[in-house]
């Protein structure tokens, strides 16, 4: 067994360590999830909505152009791909490179038919919003009683 | 009775309830040549009005809140609206007097110039 003092503290430290190691293993707990597990590099993230008649789709394009995205919607599937091209200034030297860069592709498929004709698109502050209204048949109907 | 006051009276405070703003690290490229440093930040969605850029002692501070207003209900979140938060340290050589900022499609790109005396200089060696 023990003989040492010693013996029993390097054992009480290497459960400390053990302890350090889980807590930090969990220490965004509780938060969205997507804060803890990265999505794919440069896929943005993206919220979905849901009003009456319409979907709206929400996804994170930081420095992107109109012209870096394509959207493209067929019944109930959609898919936002694009490119992040690369701005790093010429002739300066590079301390650091988070920000992702690269192709991306994402692909949806809705709760219900978008009517792909009327779907509007917006690019404001790095954002992308898609106004999808629903198709025909999906749209909530009143329905009178006789 | 008195501790069953006291917590009527605290729900009375609580009437309006906000959704709890996360701080996150937004992710930075910074560069540099003999003029200055440059940064770029990917604060999406966040405008111009809500971003702050404070030097002070060396330190370099950037926040940015992300208020995006929501209508309808959501199906998913995979980001809500947040505080970008991050700090750097930078040397005391930028010309805090002439730093720039630009915002353009949510990425913040931040123009720090490195003050005359920091710069490297070429020295002219004179023949006798």
């Amino acid at each position: 067994m023990f003989t040492r003092i010693s013996d029993i503290d390097r054992l009480f430290g290497t459960m400390n360590l053990l302890q350090r190691k889980l807590d930090n293993l969990y220490g965004d707990y509780g938060r969205p999830s997507t804060y803890r597990w990265e999505l794919d590099s440069a896929a943005p993230r993206t919220n979905l909505y849901e009003r009456g008649d319409t979907f709206e789709i929400r996804a994170e394009v930081p420095g992107l152009e109109k012209d870096d995205l394509n959207v493209k919607i067929q019944g109930n599937y959609l898919e936002i791909s694009g490119e992040r091209e690369s701005d790093t200034p010429q002739g300066y030297k590079i301390h650091k490179t988070e920000r992702g860069l690269g192709s991306f592709s994402r692909r949806f498929t809705l709760p219900a038919d978008v009517d792909a004709t009327r779907v509007e698109a917006t690019l404001k502050n790095g954002v992308l919003y898609l106004k999808l209204p629903k198709h025909e048949a999906a749209q909530p109907k009143k329905i009178s009683i006789g | 009775m008195e501790k069953a006051k006291e917590i009527a009276k605290q729900e009375e405070k609580n009437v309006e309830k906000t959704r709890e703003m996360y701080e996150v690290t937004p992710a930075v490229d910074i560069y540099e040549n003999e003029d200055e440093i440059f940064l770029h930040a990917d604060m999406p969605g966040v405008v111009k009005e809500d971003i702050s850029v404070d030097i002070d002692n060396g330190t370099l501070s950037i926040s940015g809140v992300r208020k995006l207003e929501t209508e309808g209900s959501a199906a998913y979140e995979e980001f809500l609206d947040v505080e970008y938060v991050r700090s750097f340290s930078v040397p005391q050589t930028i010309d805090v007097e002439k730093v720039e900022a630009e915002l353009k499609n949510g990425v913040l790109k931040l123009h720090l110039p490195k003050s005359e005396a920091a710069k490297p200089r070429q020295i002219q060696i004179n023949t006798a």
